[in-house]
């Protein structure tokens, strides 16, 4: 008997909308940040709102409320400090008659806050922000939730000039050997090198995206053991040499502070011109490109850029991990996954927490300063973990 | 399926396709030549290195059309769909959409005219369905940070037609198979082509999801567009497309109606598989693979060595 079968086209079953349960709201402090800005509608549901209206109060509301939250962050940042802690007011009003002043016959509270506080404020706001930034680009781009800005091997590679001027002496032809800037050119120097080294592994590859993420790993690697020789080969200047590998602002004096906040923030600004082109790429190379994106060129010059502002970062201050890897997404988990959202959002959230944490590393210990790349992990990594259980798994990255 | 819907959305020919589209895009019909060929290819070859993975294929499709593109595994369908929407750059050739030579057009031009459904929405990183449909207004909102009022209306509209506006703000990796299917397709919708390509939409998808996905491509092709859809369930597509095109080695076997072209004889020489192909009880056509045919001739077959330890 031949086989039969037979089916009907499905019937017109209307679907309905669940009824989604209310839910009850347990006000908790950490999510109360984040509940400001996702659940920010009127208590009349007013349903006809349009959701592009939704987000762009949302972005508005990021802009303001990270304005507000990085001066408040400043403010707290530059009264307290190894020397005391002087009132918010009296730091303001010392703050700008310092500045008035121009740094000279100061008080004994404005040197603290000329002299130590204020560059270093503004430095670590310029590397918040950039670390962020760039690693929200970086997983954006790769697709890979384990990306932070170190993925190209530029740590790697500004760790092993550094450590090769910290721990050999080595002097540059026409910088000297002893000036302010001598680490921070050999550190932009060598991330640059060694971010070129594997771009060219993993364009020669055919540039995907895991490709360069293996590129970058071997390429850091690589230099991570010629920084190992160095060190043991430096003898007296270890300390040093370490110093600077677990990041510090203590050497961040009025003159270089410029030198990397604006560029740093200036680059994490624009690069939230691209926002959209983040957007497609996070649903895959070939969408996007069917999308009318030149895919390419676009994650070409996005590593580069990404690459610049992390040897920036890096030059100054050393390598301060951890930022780069959970404050987007901690954002993402937050806001969703529109970069127009978390790329502001990560500059402030980036900004903010590196400036908590060089508070930190500078005065709980005091007079003895700690690196600040370990206080970043520590007060990141419980929050970060409480955001992964609460959100974790509708969040499948 | 809210079939109610679907009627009113599609039934009207220019009238509906502006209600969706909006005025400023007109009709698919007023953008295809007289002729109404939405899709024509010349001579279209495709080489990796030193794989040809398509090989001087021509042909051209109507519009209206529910198109089956069949072959097995490999054997250049999705390079062909990839080459149509310029996501590879073919050796070459000509491939003319709505009578327009793509290769001189800029990539965000050929992506109003032609989108792509891909298989899999892969890792999303918890995006909405909202966002992700969005993403289809991307050729449309050039140079401008956020989209506007008509990209929204457009995508709420696709949205409502394909039954998932209530799952909006819902994570893209909590919905099921068959609703992610359906956002992946709106996504593409929004786009306003005149030609979809659509990669095995139904390969994980349950009886029920399979046949609403494929009632939801007939009625876009009712309504003038072109749908391509790679697809490896013959008795599917013989059942709801209007042309198949039988691929095997990088060229086109045969083109055209799948009751005429899908026969035991088609499928021995494509797949290499001995098939029962015929008619059930509606008249329609059925294809059910008998068994391999390395399993008749044993000899072929190899586990291990003669004396039965793995080497």
């Amino acid at each position: 008997m031949p086989l039969q079968f037979e089916y009907q086209p499905t019937q017109g079953v209307p679907e309905e909308a669940p009824v989604e349960p209310k839910k009850k709201r347990n006000i908790n402090p950490v999510a109360a940040v984040v509940g400001v800005i996702r659940t920010n509608r009127p208590t009349n549901l007013d349903e006809e709102e349009s959701e592009l209206s939704v987000k762009k109060r949302r972005f508005r509301l990021i802009v303001a409320f990270g304005i507000v939250m990085s001066i408040v962050t400043f403010l707290i940042s530059i009264s307290i400090s190894s020397g005391g802690i002087v009132p918010v007011t009296d730091a303001i009003a010392a703050m700008f008659s310092a500045i008035e002043k121009g740094g000279q016959n100061l008080t004994t509270v404005e040197l603290y806050i000329y002299q130590s506080r204020l560059p270093r404020a503004i430095a670590a706001i310029g590397v918040g922000a950039g670390l962020a930034i760039a690693g929200c680009m970086y997983q954006a781009i790769i697709r890979n939730p384990l990306v932070d800005p170190y993925i190209t091997g530029v740590s790697s590679g500004a760790g092993c000039f550094a450590v090769a001027i910290v721990a050999l002496g080595v002097s540059i032809p026409f910088i000297g050997s002893n000036t302010l800037y001598i680490i921070p050119v050999a550190a932009i120097v060598g991330g640059l090198i060694a971010f070129a080294i594997t771009m060219g592994v993993a364009e020669g590859s055919g540039g995907s995206a895991s490709n360069y993420i293996l590129a970058g790993v071997i390429v850091g690697f690589a230099l991570s053991s010629v920084q190992t020789v160095f060190l043991s080969m430096a003898k007296d200047n270890l300390t040093n040499a370490m110093w600077w590998l677990y990041g510090s602002f203590a050497n961040i004096t009025w003159e270089n502070a410029w030198i990397v906040m604006v560029p740093a923030l200036g680059i994490s600004l624009l690069a939230m011109v691209w926002a959209r082109e983040f957007n497609l790429f996070m649903m895959g190379e070939d969408q996007a490109k069917q999308l009318g994106m030149n895919v390419k060129r676009f994650k070409r010059t996005m590593m580069i850029i990404a690459s610049v502002l992390t040897a920036l970062c890096v030059a100054f201050c050393g390598i301060i991990g951890f930022v780069g890897l959970i404050i987007p997404h901690a954002c993402r988990m937050a806001l969703g996954t529109d970069h127009r959202l978390i790329m502001p959002a990560s500059i402030v959230l980036g900004a903010c927490l590196m400036l908590f944490s060089d508070l930190i590393a500078r005065t709980v210990l005091s007079p003895l300063e700690l690196p600040v790349g370990a206080i970043t992990a520590m007060i990141g990594t419980p929050i970060f973990a409480y955001m992964l259980v609460k959100r974790g798994r509708e969040y499948d990255a | 399926m809210p079939e109610g819907k679907f009627r009113q959305y599609f039934s009207g020919g220019v009238q509906s396709q502006s209600a969706i589209a909006g005025d400023a895009v007109p009709s698919i019909s007023s953008r295809i030549p007289a002729d109404g060929t939405t899709l024509r290819i010349e001579h279209l070859c495709m080489n990796f290195e030193d794989h040809k993975a398509v090989r001087d294929v021509t042909y051209s499709l109507p519009k209206g059309k529910l198109v089956g593109l069949i072959g097995p595994n490999g054997c250049g369908k999705s390079t062909m769909m990839k080459c149509i929407c310029k996501v590879h750059q073919m050796t070459s050739g000509k491939i003319y959409v709505g009578g327009q030579d793509i290769s001189g057009m800029k990539p965000a031009e050929v992506s109003k005219l032609v989108a792509s459904v891909p298989a899999e929405a892969g890792q999303t990183f918890g995006m909405t369905v909202m966002d992700m449909v969005m993403l289809g207004r991307y050729p449309f909102v050039d140079k401008i940070w956020w989209e506007t009022e008509e990209d929204e209306r457009v995508v709420r509209e696709a949205m409502r037609t394909f039954g998932i506006d209530h799952l909006r703000r819902k994570k893209v990796s909590t919905l099921s198979s068959g609703e992610r299917q359906r956002a992946l397709i709106a996504k593409a919708y929004v786009q306003q082509p005149i030609l979809m390509l659509v990669d095995e939409p139904t390969s994980h998808l349950d009886m029920k999801y399979k046949l609403d996905v494929m009632e939801y491509l007939k009625n876009m092709a009712r309504n003038d567009m072109t749908v391509l859809v790679a697809e490896h369930d013959i008795s599917l597509m013989a059942r709801y497309c209007d042309l198949c095109v039988i691929m095997k080695k990088g060229q086109i076997v045969t083109i055209g109606d799948p009751k005429e072209v899908v026969t035991e004889s088609l499928i021995r020489d494509v797949y290499e598989v001995d098939a029962r192909v015929g008619l059930d009880v509606d008249g329609e056509i059925y294809v059910l693979p008998k068994k391999a045919r390395w399993d008749n001739n044993p000899d072929e077959v190899h586990f291990g060595s003669q004396n039965g330890s793995y080497e």
